[in-house]
């Protein structure tokens, strides 16, 4: 880091306290500039990219635009539309035509000079690039789930903390007042012990039938898109679409475990743990082009004896038929997480929160002794976080350890063994199968970069 | 058979007791045809080797005379039977064929009501009381109230019109409303069907009537909006009738009655009519909600077929025995010895001719259950451009 004196970072890093000097502004400011209407001087801004600008990253990057902190100034996409829109996002907003756009991410990274990054990949991309942005010492706000694998997973939580990055993960439920409201009453003992959780995650995508093998979009160089992957040829499976299939990802299961087994283990304070054995079993297509489960059913025990049930909503819509899980609307009964200890239970989802007696939730964040971290802004978390250099509200490793849950329960699908995990040391005690399927094997040239 | 037990029989009565629970004497069914708006040719023939097929049954066919033609010597001796299977849809029998039929079940024996069989006799009493629901033919609010889930609630709704239709053929998934039933424990409690006709306002006395499951229709294909049923049981007197809407035979590939869910149904649904248990296992492939399940033999496939039939298997064309396979290699739960037979077959197919895009598929699999056996090959593999990189995908696993 010590060799760019001249980049930004190392400014925000080391001279917040000395930009305050009025010696060194010009006699005549602007009121903009001094900080009034929320204008950020330029000097100050953060000065960010994005790699993969497909609907989830121009999303987060809609986001990011609306702050006056930051500067987009470069893209990174494998499909040149993705970039031209990005590119065109960046210059409406600020006015200009200077948005750069780039289709390798190396080139990128190397050419630009960065204080953040803004990810949303595929998730077999993850690992590689989130390592490669990392050891640049670039802040990095990244999609979820946090990598493929756990060994991917792991490393980028490695990366992130010997770089001393910033890291913030989608998970951007943490940052609203439901979750965050639900997750302090449980903290602060309103439910007693926790003796279990349940965690609903979505039905899987059903099917598209089986497609032929077709040429890929001109604009798309989808041997990049692939890259670690194995090379297969296309079959019309590209943004969105990749979700559906191992080889890219563990379908709704390892999308969404990065929300709602991520509140889970935030109400449990279980950000730095894991659990200790696993079994599970899913539903997998007959046939089609989909490879992923549809439906899923996974087992986790804590050392503490908590026990964990992860799985499509529609199992606990049929399990909850008692009156007091009436909902408004019957979609809002199966998702989310739902703690249960000694006096009740509370579930929270997006579209609410509810409790086996009501008076818990009438309880004022006043009356609660213990605080817990608070944000109401996921993307200004960050932005605040790259300033003070503290941790966010979802840094690596709180990711990590949502989602290796998701993905030792995959393994346990995979084999059909009940496994025994070691969560300290990250691999089963009681299988070799169940290990060797803890890392992808990478398509050569492609490999973990060096951190 | 009998000779042979009968030899038997006169030399001890424990040998009789050991051979009669390892060979045991078949059920005896008759499929009724001759007459029907569907293919009769064709479906008759599936039933009879699907009831076959499941080894409990040796089934008989009874064809009745043609339509308009004269039915008066048409009698089946019903009474020979444990079950009754009726694919028939046409002209009215003699009523002492009916008689016989109707007694045959009050006094206990099994029926079975297949797909547009409940079309038919729409003024023979008896037969919709057995059949509990049906449709067309003039069916409406005279013949019974309409009877259709809504939530998790059976209704019986009796508001006039007519009984009977169907969009156009579809996959649905069937749903088990019943999970307990013997004819249906053990299976996934929803599965997708393969494309078929979704009978929909059927309707009749439903009397004793228990439904099985349902299927909805959906309004996108022109369906009713509601959960109609699909399997339904009744009980008659001293018998028992099982009745499946599902399962049309048209002119072209009979898909809907190659759907294991149907198969498998009709098979222990059967033998539930004949004998008011089901003691046949359930296969090992079993349909689930993702996609239909279609047994093209009317019977699961060994696991020699599964290699065989993925030797051929291309990049963008179906996958399912590779998909079969893998799911076997799950249900091993990481019993080495069962993984070894997998492996072994594995390996035999990675030496065949079989297809690189099925070579590619197996690597995958192997590269986590396979073990240093099958490195010989992998190293083979590894040499051929079109096999290279899944070959060493598998060795990257399998040597660390």
């Amino acid at each position: 880091m010590e060799k760019k004196p001249l980049n930004r970072r190392s400014f925000l890093k080391k001279g917040l306290a000395a930009t305050a000097g009025a010696a060194l502004f010009p006699s005549i400011i602007p009121a903009s500039a001094m900080g009034r209407n929320g204008f950020v001087p330029p000097s100050d801004r953060i000065v960010m990219g994005a790699i993969g600008v497909g609907g989830m990253g121009r999303g987060n990057m809609a986001g990011f635009l609306k702050s006056k902190a930051v500067q987009y100034v470069a893209v990174c996409d494998v499909d040149e539309r993705h970039n031209n829109i990005a590119k065109n996002m960046i210059n409406k907003t600020y006015g200009n035509k200077d948005a750069r756009s780039y289709k390798l991410f190396t080139e990128f990274l190397e050419k630009e000079k960065l204080d953040a990054v803004m990810m949303a990949l595929p998730d077999h991309w993850h690992g590689i690039i989130g390592v490669a942005t990392a050891k640049k010492g670039i802040d990095i706000y990244g999609e979820k789930p946090l990598a493929r694998t756990i060994v991917e997973s792991r490393a980028i939580v490695d990366a992130a903390n010997k770089n001393n990055i910033v890291w913030q993960t989608g998970s951007w439920q943490r940052s609203r007042p439901n979750f965050y409201k639900a997750v302090s009453l449980v903290r602060n003992g309103v439910l007693g012990k926790i003796s279990k959780v349940e965690v609903g995650l979505p039905d899987g995508q059903r099917s598209i039938g089986i497609k032929g093998v077709q040429t890929p979009p001109s604009e798309v160089d989808y041997d990049l898109w692939l890259g670690p992957a194995p090379k297969v040829p296309y079959r019309g499976v590209l943004h969105f679409d990749w979700r559906w299939m191992m080889d890219y990802s563990g379908g709704q299961l390892t999308d969404w475990a990065g929300h709602h087994v991520d509140i889970a283990h935030w109400g449990l304070d279980f950000d730095k743990i894991g659990p200790t054995e696993v079994k599970a079993k899913g539903v997998y297509p007959v046939d089609g082009i989909y490879d992923v489960p549809v439906e899923y059913l996974i087992e986790a025990k804590y050392e503490n004896g908590l026990d964990m049930t992860i799985a499509n909503s529609g199992y606990f819509i049929g399990r909850r038929k008692s009156k007091e899980w009436k909902r408004e609307k019957p979609w809002m009964l199966g998702m989310g997480t739902v703690w249960y200890g000694e006096h009740g239970w509370i579930h929270v989802n997006r579209h609410g929160i509810w409790a086996s007696n009501p008076e818990f939730l009438k309880i004022e964040e006043k009356d609660l002794s213990q605080k817990i971290y608070k944000s109401t802004d996921h993307i200004q978390n960050f932005i605040d976080c790259i300033r003070s250099r503290q941790a966010t509200i979802t840094p690596a490793e709180t990711a990590h350890r949502s989602i290796s849950v998701a993905l030792i329960g995959e393994i346990a699908m995979q084999t059909g063994e009940h496994l025994k995990w070691d969560y300290k040391n990250e691999r089963f005690t009681n299988s070799e199968y169940a290990n060797r399927l803890l890392q992808r094997p990478f398509r050569s040239p492609w490999k973990l970069p060096e951190f | 058979m009998k000779k042979y037990i009968f030899n038997i029989l006169s030399l001890s009565i424990v040998i009789l007791a050991i051979l009669s629970s390892c060979q045991e004497k078949k059920l005896r069914a008759l499929v009724v045809t001759g007459q029907n708006n569907h293919n009769w040719e064709v479906s008759h023939e599936i039933l009879s080797k699907i009831l076959d097929n499941s080894e409990v049954f040796s089934t008989d066919v009874a064809i009745s005379p043609a339509q308009g033609e004269d039915m008066s010597a048409f009698q089946p001796d019903f009474a020979k039977y444990d079950v009754i299977v009726l694919d028939y849809n046409g002209d009215d029998w003699p009523e002492t064929t009916q008689n016989d039929l109707e007694q045959f079940v009050k006094n206990g024996g099994g029926l079975v009501i297949y797909h547009a069989t409940n079309n038919s006799f729409p003024n023979w009493e008896a037969f919709n009381k057995m059949a509990g629901l049906g449709g067309w033919n003039g069916r409406d609010e005279n013949s019974g109230p309409y009877v259709y889930y809504k939530g998790d609630k059976e209704v019986k709704d009796n508001s006039p019109g007519s009984g009977g239709t169907h969009g156009p053929q579809h996959e649905f998934i069937v749903q088990h409303r019943q999970p307990d039933h013997p004819i249906l424990r053990g299976m996934p409690e929803k599965w997708m069907h393969s494309r078929d006709e979704l009978y929909s306002k059927l309707r009749g006395p439903a009397e004793n009537m228990t439904v099985l499951a349902t299927a909805y229709a959906d309004p996108k294909k022109d369906g009713t909006g509601r959960h109609e049923p699909m399997l339904m049981t009744i009980k008659y007197g001293k018998g028992r009738v099982f009745h499946t809407a599902l399962g049309h035979v048209g002119k072209e590939r009979p898909i809907a009655a190659q759907s294991a869910g149907f198969i498998i149904t009709l098979q222990r649904g059967a033998e539930w009519a004949a004998t008011g248990m089901v003691n046949q296992e359930l296969p090992i492939d079993l349909p689930n909600v993702s996609t239909p399940l279609i047994l093209h033999n009317y019977k699961p496939y060994s696991l020699d077929e599964l290699f065989r039939r993925c030797k051929n298997y291309e990049f963008g064309k179906s996958q399912k025995y590779l998909n079969l396979i893998s799911n076997r290699i799950r249900l091993a739960g990481g019993d080495v010895e069962k993984l070894k037979v997998f492996e072994k077959k594995i390996i035999e197919t990675l030496k065949s001719d079989a297809s690189a895009d099925s070579k590619n598929y197996l690597c995958r699999e192997l590269s986590w259950m396979g073990s240093h056996d099958a490195m010989p090959v992998l190293k083979e593999l590894e040499k051929q451009e079109a096999t290279r990189e899944m070959a060493q995908f598998a060795i990257e696993r399998i040597s660390k």
